[in-house]
Parts: C-alpha cells; sequence; structure tokens
C-alpha cells in the first residue's frame, strides 16, 4: 500500500477521485456525442467526415452568437442550445446534397479527400463570420455554481452534461433499435444494396443520416462551449480526439462509440495524473494498435 | 525520345540554370521550395499513383527526415551535407517499421492507419522537449557558408532534387515499377503470377519514405529550423493535394502541381492570406467532383470494385 | 508531349504572366517610408493582447510621423500574422525581408516565434526589435547584436512575483504553465528564485497543457489532488481567461493562492468580470491606480488619449491595457533607436542601442540597456480585488524598478558564453 501511496499519492484521496472519475466522464460525453455521429456516417455511407470537427466548432459559435442576440433570459440559453445543433444539421444537409451525393460512387479515398477540403473551406468561412478573437459563453446562471460531492466542490454544468448523456444514449438506442428509420440505417449500415434492391430510397436515407450526424456533432459543441474557449482550432482538435475514439471503438457502432468514448475521456482525465508525459501519445498507440489486430474496431463489423 | 520531346526538356534545363541567376530573391527562394515540394509530391505519387496506395500520413517521413538532418548536424556536430545524406535513411526506418503494418491493410483503413502513425510521429516529436525542442523547435539548423545564399541553395536544391527525381524515374520504370502497377491494377492476378505482393508495397512505401524524408531533410536546411507542425496532418495533405492537381497519371504531374501551387500560394496567399485555406479547400472540392473518374479509376477501373448504392 | 512535361510548360508560362501582373506593390510615398515588418498573432488566445498592441503602436506611429517623422522619414509598420506558429513567423519574416524589403524587422507575443524570428534575424544580418514576447533568453542567453527587447522580460516581473510569493506561509507549490519555451522559462525564474529566496518550498506537482488549450479539466482536477497550497500560473491571454473560468467551479483558488503574473492586466481581468480571480497575486498594468498616477503624473492624459484612440478606431473595450502600453513604447523605442543612429544603416542603429539610453513614458522611465539591448521598465506588483462597481482591479499595487531585478551584464555574459560552448561542443 504504501508504494502505491508514494507512486500515486492522490489514491488515499476519496473524494477528490470520484470528482476526477466524473470530470473524465463528461470528457467522455462531449467526444461520444461527436463520435457516434461519425460513426453513424461512416456505417451508412462508407464516408469517413473529416469534416465533423468542423461541425462541432459551428455549433459552438452558432451558441455563442444566438446567447448574445436572443434576449436576456435564463430560459433562452435552452433555446439556444436547441436552435444551433439545428443550423449545423442544415449545414450537413446542404453540403450532402450537393456535395457529397456526386462521389458516393467514387473510391471512398477521395471523398475523404473532399471532407478535407470542406475542414478548409468552413475554417475559414468561421474566421470571416466571427472573426480572429476567441469567443466565451457564460454558463446559464442556474448552473453557473458547483454542487458538493462528498464535500468536494464539482462544477453544476458538468453534472448536467453526465445527466444528459444517458439521456442521450438511450434516446438514440430506442432511435436505432426501435423505430423503423433507425431499423433502415441498421440495415444500411450491413448491407447497402440489397436495401437499395428492396425498394428503400436510399439517397434520402444517406441525406438523413448525413443531417442527423452532423446534427449530432453541432450539440456537442454548442453543449460544451460554456465550458472551453470557443476558439478557431477547436475543429483539429475535437477532431483527431474523435478519430480516435470512432476507430478504437468500431466504425458503424453505436456501443463501440459509447464505450471507446468512456475510455478515452477517462484516459485523459487519468493520464495527467498517472503519465503526464506520455498520455496523449498513448492514445494514438492504442488506436495504431487496434488498426493493426482489429482494423473494424473492438465492436465494429469486419468490411466484405 | 522525340526531337519536340528533347527540345522541351533542353528548355526547362536551360530554364533551371539561368532563372536563379536573373530572378530576384526572393523568387529564387519560390523556386527552391517548388523543387522541394516537387520531390515530396513526386516521392508520394510513387505510392499513390503507381501503387496505387494513398497514405494520408505522409508528413511523418518528411518530418523524421528534416528533423535527423537538424538533430545530426546540432546534436552531434556533422557536416551538412553527412547530415542531409543520412536523414532519408532515418525516414526510410520510420517508413519500414509503420509500414509493415500499414500495408496489410488496403483503402480507408490503409489512409487511417496511416494518419494514427503519423499523429504518432507529431505527438512525440511535440511532448520530447529534451530531444526535439517540442513546439519550440530545432533553430539555427543552416547550410555551411559556401551554401548560404538563396541563389547557392537553390542550384544545390535542383541538384539533389533532380537527381532523387531521376532515381524515382528509374525506379517507376524499372521491373519493380512494373510489377508495382501490376499490383495496382490488380493484386489478386499479380499474386497468381508470383509476384510478392506484400513485400512490392512495403519496398515501395520505404522508398516512397525514404524520398520524402530527403525533401524533408532539404527543407529543414532552407528553412534554417524544424518545427512539429512538419508531421502534422496539414503537412500531409500537401504532397496529396498538389499531385492531385498536377495530374497523378503521369510522372511528372506532381512536378507540375508543385509549380502551379506554389506559385498560386505565392501570389495568392501574400495577398489574401485570410482566403487562401479557402482557395486551397474550394479547389480540391472542385477537383475531387470535376474528376471524372476516381483515383485508381483515372488508370484502368478495377473490375471488381463493387459499385456503392445510388 | 507526354502529358505531365505539357503540363509544366503551360504552368510556367500562365504562372510567369500571373507573376508579373501580380508582381509585388510599390509604394511610391513622397519620403520614403521606413518600413518596418511587424509579426505577431492577430488570432487566437493572443488577440486579448494584440489588438490593443496593434492599436498601441499605431497611436505612436501617428503622433511620431506628425511630429515629422524620423530623420524626416515616415515609420511604416507592415504587419503579418504568424497564427502563433513559429513555422509561419519565419517564412512571415522572409518574405518581408527578401519581397517587401523592409529596414527592421519587429514584434512576436508567443516567445518560441520571437527566438524564430530572432534565429532568422542573426543569419539574415536583419535587425530585429522584439516587442510582446517575454523570454529571458532572446537577449540573454540566446542574445546577438541584432536583436533588442522593447519590452521587460520574464527575469524581470517574475522576480518580484516571487519575492511577493516568498513572503507567504505556503511551502507547497503546484505549476500550470503553456507547454513551451515562455512556459517553461517563468517556471524556471519563478521556482528558482523562490527556492533561493525560501530554501524550504516544495513543487509538488508540474502542470504543462499546450499553448491555446481551451478546456483544462484533466489538469484542473489533477491540481486539486496534488496538496499544493500555492499555484503558479503563467497561461495567459485568453488561455487565461478559459483557465480561470473553469477552475472556479471546481473551487481550485480557494483551496490555493493564485500567483499568476499575466491576470492582473486589463487585458485578462475585463473580459473574466465577476470571474476573476480574486486574491491573486499579480504583475499588473494598473493604468487606474491612484498610487500610479501620483508617481506618474502624465499617465492620466495618456489613457484619456489613448481610449479615444481606441473608440475612434472601433475596439470593443477602448480602455488602456498591458498591449497598449507596449506597443505604443515599441515604436517610441525604435523611432528612438534611429534617431540617435543619425542613419537607418542598421549597423549603426545596433551602435546606437548598444550604447544604451533612457526614455520617459507616461508609466515610469523605461531604460534601452547598452550591454544587451534589453529594456527594463517599470514592474508592479498587486493583488487582485473587485472595487466598489464590482469591476476586477489590481489592487495594493507596488512599483520596483526593472533595472533593480534584473540580471546584471556580468551574468548575461557568462550566460551568453554558455550557450556559445554549449552549440561549440
Amino acid at each position: 500500500m504504501d508504494l502505491l501511496t508514494s507512486l500515486f499519492p492522490w489514491i488515499t484521496n476519496g473524494p477528490l477521485i470520484v470528482v476526477q472519475v466524473m470530470s473524465g466522464l463528461s470528457v467522455a460525453m462531449f467526444l461520444f456525442l461527436v463520435s457516434v455521429g461519425m460513426s453513424l456516417i461512416f456505417g451508412v455511407t462508407r464516408i469517413v467526415n473529416l469534416a465533423h470537427g468542423s461541425f462541432y466548432m459551428v455549433g459552438a459559435y452558432l451558441l455563442v452568437t444566438l446567447v448574445e442576440t436572443l434576449p436576456q433570459h435564463p430560459l433562452m440559453f435552452w433555446v439556444a442550445l436547441g436552435l444551433a445543433p439545428i443550423g449545423v444539421g442544415l449545414l450537413g444537409g446542404v453540403i450532402e446534397v450537393t456535395l457529397l451525393r456526386r462521389i458516393y460512387h467514387r473510391e471512398p479515398l477521395l471523398q475523404l479527400t473532399l471532407t478535407f477540403g470542406l475542414i478548409l473551406v468552413i475554417g475559414t468561412a468561421v474566421l470571416l463570420v466571427w472573426g480572429p478573437d476567441n469567443k466565451s459563453v457564460a454558463r446559464p446562471d442556474a448552473l453557473a455554481g458547483s454542487v458538493r460531492i462528498f464535500g468536494q466542490p464539482f462544477p453544476s454544468y458538468y453534472l448536467v452534461v453526465l445527466a444528459l448523456a444517458p439521456a442521450v444514449a438511450v434516446a438514440l438506442w430506442i432511435i436505432f433499435y426501435r423505430t423503423r428509420w433507425g431499423m433502415l440505417i441498421r440495415a444500411a449500415t450491413v448491407d447497402r444494396e440489397m436495401l437499395g434492391a428492396l425498394g428503400v430510397d436510399v439517397a434520402t436515407l444517406y441525406t438523413q443520416v448525413f443531417v442527423f450526424g452532423s446534427w449530432l456533432a453541432g450539440f456537442a459543441g454548442a453543449l460544451s462551449a460554456p465550458t472551453v474557449a470557443v476558439a478557431l482550432g477547436m475543429d483539429g482538435d475535437v477532431l483527431t480526439t474523435a478519430f480516435v475514439v470512432v476507430v478504437i471503438g468500431g466504425l458503424g457502432s453505436f456501443a463501440g462509440s459509447f464505450i471507446s468514448a468512456l475510455l478515452v475521456g477517462e484516459l485523459q482525465s487519468f493520464g495527467i495524473l498517472v503519465f503526464p508525459a506520455v498520455s496523449i501519445v498513448l492514445l494514438f498507440a492504442i488506436m495504431a494498435v487496434v488498426l493493426i489486430v482489429r482494423p473494424w474496431g473492438l465492436l465494429g463489423r469486419p468490411e466484405e | 525520345m522525340t526531337t519536340v520531346r528533347a527540345v522541351g526538356w533542353l528548355v526547362v534545363l536551360a530554364g533551371l540554370l539561368v532563372l536563379p541567376l536573373v530572378l530576384p530573391s526572393f523568387l529564387v527562394v519560390v523556386m527552391t521550395e517548388i523543387a522541394i515540394v516537387g520531390l515530396f509530391a513526386t516521392a508520394f505519387n510513387l505510392l499513390m499513383g503507381f501503387g496505387g496506395m494513398v497514405s494520408f500520413g505522409h508528413a511523418a517521413y518528411f518530418a523524421l527526415g528534416a528533423y535527423a538532418a537538424a538533430l545530426l548536424v546540432k546534436q552531434a556536430a556533422w557536416p551538412m551535407v553527412l547530415g542531409l545524406a543520412v536523414a532519408p535513411f532515418a525516414a526510410a526506418a520510420g517508413a519500414l517499421f509503420f509500414g509493415f503494418f500499414i500495408v496489410r491493410l488496403t483503402h480507408t483503413y490503409f489512409a487511417m492507419l496511416s494518419l494514427a502513425f503519423a499523429q504518432i510521429v507529431f505527438t512525440v516529436v511535440f511532448k520530447w522537449k529534451a530531444l526535439t525542442g517540442g513546439d519550440d523547435g530545432i533553430l539555427n539548423v543552416w547550410p555551411p557558408e559556401a551554401l548560404k545564399s538563396p541563389r547557392a541553395y537553390c542550384y544545390f536544391t535542383f541538384a539533389v532534387a533532380g537527381l532523387a527525381i531521376l532515381a524515382l524515374h528509374a525506379i517507376v520504370d524499372s521491373p519493380f515499377g512494373m510489377a508495382l502497377r501490376a499490383i495496382r491494377e490488380n493484386p489478386r492476378r499479380a499474386r497468381f503470377i508470383g509476384v510478392n505482393v506484400r513485400r512490392h508495397q512495403l519496398f515501395a512505401f520505404v522508398l516512397s519514405g525514404f524520398f520524402s524524408g530527403l525533401a524533408g531533410g532539404l527543407f529543414a536546411f532552407f528553412n534554417g529550423s524544424v518545427f512539429p507542425d512538419f508531421a502534422y496532418l496539414n503537412k500531409s495533405f500537401e504532397p496529396l493535394v498538389v499531385a492531385l492537381l498536377g495530374g497523378i497519371q503521369s510522372f511528372f504531374g506532381p512536378l507540375a502541381g508543385a509549380l502551379g501551387f506554389k506559385i498560386l500560394e505565392t501570389v495568392i496567399a501574400r495577398q489574401w492570406p485570410v482566403y487562401w485555406p479557402l482557395f486551397l479547400g474550394t479547389a480540391v472540392v472542385v477537383v475531387v467532383i470535376a474528376l471524372p473518374q476516381g483515383f485508381v479509376g483515372l488508370l484502368q477501373r478495377r473490375a471488381w470494385r463493387t459499385p456503392t448504392a445510388r | 508531349m507526354r502529358p505531365g512535361i505539357r503540363s509544366v510548360l503551360a504552368v510556367l508560362v500562365a504562372s510567369v504572366l500571373i507573376g508579373v501582373v501580380l508582381g509585388p506593390d510599390h509604394a511610391g510615398a513622397q519620403p520614403k517610408p521606413i518600413k518596418i515588418g511587424e509579426i505577431n498573432s492577430y488570432s487566437g488566445v493572443a488577440t486579448v493582447y494584440t489588438f490593443p498592441y496593434k492599436e498601441g503602436l499605431a497611436l505612436a506611429t501617428k503622433e511620431i510621423n506628425d511630429a515629422g517623422g524620423v530623420l524626416g522619414r515616415p515609420l511604416e509598420f507592415i504587419h503579418r500574422d504568424d497564427k502563433l506558429k513559429p513555422d509561419e513567423a519565419v517564412k512571415a519574416a522572409r518574405e518581408l525581408v527578401l519581397q517587401d524589403k523592409v529596414d527592421y524587422l519587429a514584434g512576436c507575443i508567443s516567445s518560441s516565434v520571437g527566438l524564430a524570428i530572432s534565429a532568422y534575424a542573426k543569419d539574415a544580418k536583419v535587425l530585429y526589435f522584439a516587442t510582446h514576447c517575454q523570454t529571458s533568453r532572446l537577449t540573454w542567453d540566446d542574445g546577438h547584436r541584432y536583436i533588442a527587447h522593447t519590452t521587460n522580460n520574464v527575469n524581470q516581473y517574475v522576480r518580484v512575483a516571487a519575492k511577493k510569493a516568498s513572503t507567504l506561509p505556503i511551502k507547497k507549490w503546484a505549476n500550470i504553465s503553456p507547454d513551451y519555451e515562455y512556459g517553461h522559462n517563468m517556471w524556471e525564474e519563478f521556482s528558482t528564485y523562490l527556492k533561493k529566496l525560501k530554501p524550504d518550498v516544495e513543487f509538488v506537482q508540474l502542470n504543462w497543457p499546450k499553448l491555446g488549450e481551451t478546456d483544462h479539466s484533466s489538469y484542473i482536477t489533477a491540481l486539486l489532488q496534488s496538496g499544493a497550497e500555492g499555484l503558479f500560473s503563467s497561461v495567459w491571454g485568453a488561455q487565461s481567461i478559459a483557465f480561470v473560468k473553469q477552475a472556479r467551479p471546481f473551487g481550485l483558488f480557494d483551496k490555493m493562492r493564485y500567483v499568476a503574473p499575466s491576470v492582473g492586466n486589463p487585458d485578462e481581468l475585463d473580459p473574466l468580470g465577476k470571474e476573476a480571480p480574486v486574491g491573486a497575486i499579480a504583475t499588473p498594468f494598473a493604468w487606474y491606480d491612484p498610487g500610479l498616477h501620483k508617481l506618474h503624473p502624465k499617465l492620466a492624459a495618456w489613457t484619456k488619449k489613448y481610449t479615444e484612440w481606441a473608440t475612434a478606431k472601433g475596439l470593443k473595450d477602448p480602455q488602456p491595457k498591458l498591449g497598449a502600453s507596449w506597443g505604443y513604447a515599441s515604436a517610441y523605442i525604435i523611432a528612438e533607436a534611429i534617431k540617435r543612429a543619425k542613419s537607418t544603416d542598421t549597423e549603426k542603429v545596433i551602435g546606437a542601442l548598444s550604447e544604451g539610453f533612457e526614455m520617459d513614458f507616461p508609466w515610469g522611465k523605461v531604460i534601452m540597456r547598452g550591454c544587451d539591448q534589453q529594456a527594463l521598465p517599470p514592474q508592479w506588483i498587486g493583488v487582485v480585488k473587485l472595487d466598489a462597481q464590482g469591476k476586477p482591479i489590481a489592487a495594493d499595487v507596488e512599483e520596483f524598478q526593472g533595472k533593480d531585478v534584473a540580471r546584471s551584464c556580468d551574468e548575461v555574459k557568462e550566460l551568453r558564453a554558455a550557450t556559445a560552448a554549449k552549440q561549440k561542443k
């Protein structure tokens, strides 16, 4: 025990560990929201949407603007939170219909390149619209403070995120496993051609999936905006982490994204304590190992 | 070689010899950059256009070459030419190690694993401050006095890059290059006729990494400093975009792309720096959509590619 | 002809035409302006400082030019954005020197950028006035004749902060600083000087988020577990603002005393508003402090002038900021060096700098020291409080002189010799 305590002095500190775990959980929840959209889009359309981080960023910026322009009222934050992702979903829809539709039948790597081009376009657009300086948006007054967890203060806002996330996960599960639309999506993940042959309008399904995935990314961005600095470059940071989560969990697997997000979130949280210098490298190393040993991820489906 | 082609080559050669003498320093510097980017893109295209393998993490080998050259010169006090000569081997070693795993995958997974490895190189370089200087980079990496002036270094780069590109050309036209192209067309068929697909692909990967590292080394001394960003995603996309713009189906396409790209960048990024990424991104989107066939489709259509649902 | 060759020739022709049409612009001013290539970070975390800095620079430039310019020629700053990346800065420097043919280089806020530009300037033999970036290595360890530093360096204000920190009954210290030159330089200066003044201090945890990190929650929870009683922080700009906002609900500042040199500046306090870390020790530019006004009677007039200027320029918050004072001072120091050299010739200006001079500014006397071409302005230390209106200010402000805390010329000589020896090996 003494050896452990000297190596990891925090180990005897119960309440602080709880707070650390919970903080990691809230990071995981944001990651899950971003990754599940990316995973979903790949699962159905076979496109790895590199612009997903950009959608996240746009969601955050939209929230800032909405909060600034809407009248000052405690409920307005939630209105803004509802509206911002819709804007991102629309953006995703426009991109899918005008650009992606033309290249579905082509090399997947061409599609990857196109989404990379989109990163540059959307990034510049955000710069032109919102300017180069960092933005910040305050947490809604009711959630600006903290609650005590075993005597240790913990931000109320994170608590709400933690409560929201399982609700979102359950809602997604219901959509995917209990609705007809969700069934179509799952079917598309398994065999698109057959689905088309059975008379389903696969093109519209693709658009719907892309819009939904973008909405999820925008929602994650808007939700996280009060807790981070809203800045240009958010897209790159989120993309690299979401990418890791999606690859480890399995492209196309909903449960995989969930578990993988938890893993990565906690790793980031504890990584700083336990192996600070190495923690980021570790993330990519794990991703590489997964790709080598099991390229379709922990819970993904092997390619044909 | 036909007379037209020979004359064309002579014009180019004459241009390369004369232009650094007559152009202002600033443009000479741009020409040096074109040569370096052109080499990087041509090395990349060995893999993409001729091997049919698209790597999204080639910046890793560029950076390995750049850092190896910088470290050898700064820490081990080697002369620049020696450092530059050894740097590509460091990059090739990285390509061998990573490539071993990467070539076992195909298509999207190939691209993603190559990206993952490039990110690893980036984060290691970024975090290993003691060795690489981290975010501050390694500074004061200059060529010896004789090669320091923009003009001198331009000729030096032309010579080195020129030789490298000749070597790459020889590789592409060799039996190995033929086998590589056969593999790109139809790996199964190639296997049937006795070609060791994995070994060929890995060798191509290593060669591509080698020359990318050389480009990195040349850039290190050109820039006078190396930074972790040399291994970042944006740098990985540079040879891809350049090769795409210039045409991946021909050997000299990437060089043409490098020329056009750098000129555009010099003109646009200077006047409207904010709009350059927008322009580049739009160009990429337009090129991708306007190309009538996909990457591999530009060559011969793969027989059994499953069409995606439409 | 093979398609490749064809495209090469076509592009060659097209590009020559483009290059000719959109070639470098030619400024045809009456007396040729003195051109200074100014490279700085006008995006990201730095803008809370660099936007007011740019206005301070512009205000000073206008005053100088209205008064007849320097040696009868107007001063002209050509700005470039380095996006906090040394790579971009080197590229910009190269373009400014080779294409725009600037007379001097200036700028930087990121210390890594400053060092990178300095390396280029030394090689290109162009005089570089580092303005906003702070690492002591600029003019000391890695100093050379082609660099001058127009504002204070880390060593000066951190020593003042460490002195104050040593008076606190705190033994266990933790650190959170950005993982690049400046962050490491800050911690090194602070920790070694603190240890010298108070040998029984212990450093329990070191945290190095990347420059521009947006989410510090993992670092915050780690700090809570560290057992530290005091926290030294050199995160700055928008990153500092984000860190403070994220840390407050975790009760971090109730657990440990916050020592953060930059957080006392209005550039950071004003955006923080009522979320400011009350009780934090900082080295502020407290232009509003009545004690300072007593010491420097010209300060009030300057703040009025700057506020009017910034309002006219449409700055969201036109009140004076530290960045504004530094931009203002930098332009004047550059002008003074050229005036004293009686020429724009680089070697002559370096000669004028190496002789050293003093200038009076509204906030005190700034000494440009000749031996290392390093500025020694006044330093202040204060504690963050909320004023009667609930606005955060730095109070209990004490003033020190940079020259009293900075390393001596002999120490600088030793540092430079040590660097040279390391390079020879």
